[in-house]
């Protein structure tokens, strides 16, 4: 109860969807378009990495592309 | 008579009656107009009206089982933004959006270039309306911009045609090689509206700058266009997959920095056309029928997404992430209305975008594109970060912002409910949708595998988000301006001009001075030859002194080219 607290009760469901699916890799066939996405839970890790990465571009990217508000009007 | 009238056609010339009708009856009457011309659309598949003048034939009505669901989508977008702006009592806004819809979908049904031509200007010449409609300086700059860039391409789209014409004696809408002089204008023409990378930035500028009804009409007709007309065109054509492929990559870096939540949507429009854009460039029967689904899809969830942008907007009166936050407690119609929007978008099972995308990724597969499979697999955890929550979370969660605004008006809720709607129904009976497409289908995107790969690239993706945002590691939104491919004319081309003219009008002042400096002695020189010296003794006319000083200047450079 403690953790759900701390984290959040949304946050808490979305955590546990996030299991019962990395569980549901063991009840059927998973495969997909090519070879690597057969990997025990391929898509799971690529979304989750994916997601850090564009993150951590993105939050990059900032310094480079992002000017004041009024750049264009100056 | 009215089904062989070209659809599309009735909506452009009636809009031109909407300012003759009180604001009640104007609503009715746009309603009508969009009626009688969805029933063009049941003349069947074929050429029915063709009208020659100076020996071109302008096939005006042409269509087949590509334009049908075009066509269709399109008639559905003009329908919902009419009930959308329904408070708007702005005539003029009314007669650019029919006109504009009704250009789009006329344009659907050319048949030649010459008739395309002609719809693809006129789609420009009535959206600008659109974008003048956010009535102030900045959309004002933004529309003369656009303009520009529009006509632009409609430019490139008639060289083409004529040049085709020059050498066919004929310039129908068909397909045509990259590798000929009017097929690669006529590429770069399509290549405009649909955005390309280097050639988005009117995309991300205009766009948001529009009023909140018109962002909603813009994001439906000019791009979509653009792929049909590159899937009549282009379909199979190589170049396509790698240009749609960088489309959806790097709009979803620039959608994390953007703030102002109607520009990062316009971003999503332009990762959602580079999934469309690859699936021409594939060219396969399930790549062109995954293009035309996820356009017709991706009109609805996307113009769902800038309805309910576009009714915070009205509501709060900004769209800035940086100043939004907590409106679920006074806005939950249109919060949830922008969730289905979102899970639409990001592709979610038993939403709209799933059933579209799958037949994408799976025609990818089939093909064997492994890489740009991948590129696409990663653009759809950005669509889920950028779409799929960064635009309900700011707007609706995250922090208080304060801020204690009003449901959206009954009009908008309704418009919005019927497209969350159509995005839900059309994920749970994909069957039924899928027989509106090109060609036949034989495809079944719910199979538990799919699925569970779907739902866990997404849910793990977002979960990605939770953890960066409580462990406070997702950096605040802040207002800024996020530099795209439009500083390229904005910014550089004005920064390297401007020294190069005023360089060139110092010259010229500078020479303007020494010539009269020239002038001025050589005439007070004349003068007292003339005058204090009395050589001809005599007084001289003003006219007569420089007639002399000319002659002598003539008769001076002409020794001087005599001699040199």
């Amino acid at each position: 109860m403690g953790f759900i607290k701390n984290f959040g009760k949304a946050n808490s469901i979305v955590l546990f969807i996030c299991i019962i699916l990395l569980l549901l890799e063991f009840a059927g066939d998973r495969h997909g378009e090519t070879d690597l996405e057969e990997l025990l839970f391929f898509p799971a890790i690529f979304g989750f990495v994916s997601c850090i990465i564009i993150f951590k571009v993105g939050v990059a990217l900032r310094s480079i592309f992002m000017r004041d508000e009024d750049y264009y009007d100056k | 008579m009215i089904s062989s009238m070209p659809p599309g056609l009735i909506m452009f010339l009636g809009s031109f009656l909407i300012p003759l009708f009180p604001h009640f009856f104007r609503q009715i009457y746009m309603i009508l107009l969009i009626v009688i011309s969805a029933f063009s659309l049941t003349s069947g598949h074929g050429t029915h009206l063709i009208i020659n003048t100076m020996g071109i034939d302008f096939i005006i009505f042409h269509s087949d089982n590509l334009s049908f669901p075009f066509a269709v989508v399109f008639h559905i977008a003009a329908f919902l933004t009419i009930i959308y702006g329904i408070h708007n009592r702005d005539w003029r806004e009314n007669v650019a959006i029919t006109s504009y819809a009704g250009a789009a979908i006329a344009a659907l049904h050319a048949g030649d270039l010459f008739t395309l031509f002609v719809w693809w200007e006129a789609t420009a010449l009535t959206s600008v309306f659109l974008i003048l409609g956010g009535k102030s300086l900045r959309s004002y700059r933004s529309a003369i911009r656009y303009i520009i860039i529009q006509v632009g391409s409609g430019m490139l789209l008639l060289s083409g045609a004529i040049i085709l014409f020059h050498t066919n004696n004929e310039a129908l809408f068909q397909n045509f090689s990259i590798e000929t002089t009017p097929g690669l204008l006529i590429f770069l023409a399509f290549g405009i509206k649909a955005a390309f990378p280097f050639l988005n930035g009117w995309l991300q500028d205009s766009y948001p700058e529009a009023s909140e009804v018109g962002t909603v009409a813009l994001s439906a007709f000019t791009t979509k266009l653009a792929i049909y007309a590159l899937a009549r065109s282009f379909a199979g054509v190589e170049i396509l997959i790698l240009i749609g492929a960088l489309m959806t990559f790097f709009p979803i870096f620039f959608a994390v920095i953007e703030n102002d939540l109607r520009r990062v949507l316009t971003y999503s429009l332009n990762n959602q056309l580079g999934f469309m854009v690859v699936a021409v460039g594939i060219g396969s029967e399930l790549a062109i029928n995954g293009a035309v689904a996820h356009a017709f899809a991706h009109i609805l969830y996307k113009g769902l997404l800038f309805m309910s942008m576009g009714a915070v907007l009205y509501r709060v009166g900004t769209c800035k992430a940086s100043e939004l936050g907590g409106l679920f407690k006074h806005m939950p119609i249109t919060a949830i209305c922008s969730i289905v929007g979102a899970i639409s978008i990001s592709a979610f099972p038993l939403f709209s975008g799933f059933v579209a995308k799958s037949l994408i990724m799976s025609s990818l597969g089939y093909e064997g594109l492994t890489f740009i499979y991948f590129m696409l697999l990663f653009a759809s955890a950005g669509v889920l970060h950028h779409s799929g929550i960064k635009i309900p979370f700011f707007a609706f969660f995250a922090h208080e912002s304060g801020l204690k605004p009003k449901e959206a008006p009954l009009n908008m809720i309704i418009a919005m409910i019927i497209s969350a709607l159509l995005c839900i129904f059309i994920g749970i009976f994909p069957s039924l949708f899928y027989q509106i497409l090109p060609y036949e289908v034989n495809y079944q995107p719910y199979d538990f595998s799919h699925v569970l790969s779907q739902l866990q690239l997404l849910t793990f993706a977002a979960f990605a988000f939770i953890c960066l945002w409580h462990f406070k590691i997702y950096p605040p939104e802040l207002n800024s301006t996020v530099l795209n491919s439009d500083w390229f004319y904005r910014k550089m081309i004005p920064g390297v001009l401007k020294p190069v003219i005023f360089g060139i009008q110092n010259l010229n002042n500078n020479l303007t001075n020494f010539m009269l400096i020239i002038f001025n002695n050589f005439r007070k020189f004349t003068n007292n030859i003339m005058f204090n010296n009395k050589v001809f003794d005599r007084e001289t006319g003003f006219d007569t002194l420089i007639v002399v000083q000319l002659f002598g200047l003539i008769l001076f450079i002409l020794m001087f080219i005599h001699f040199v």
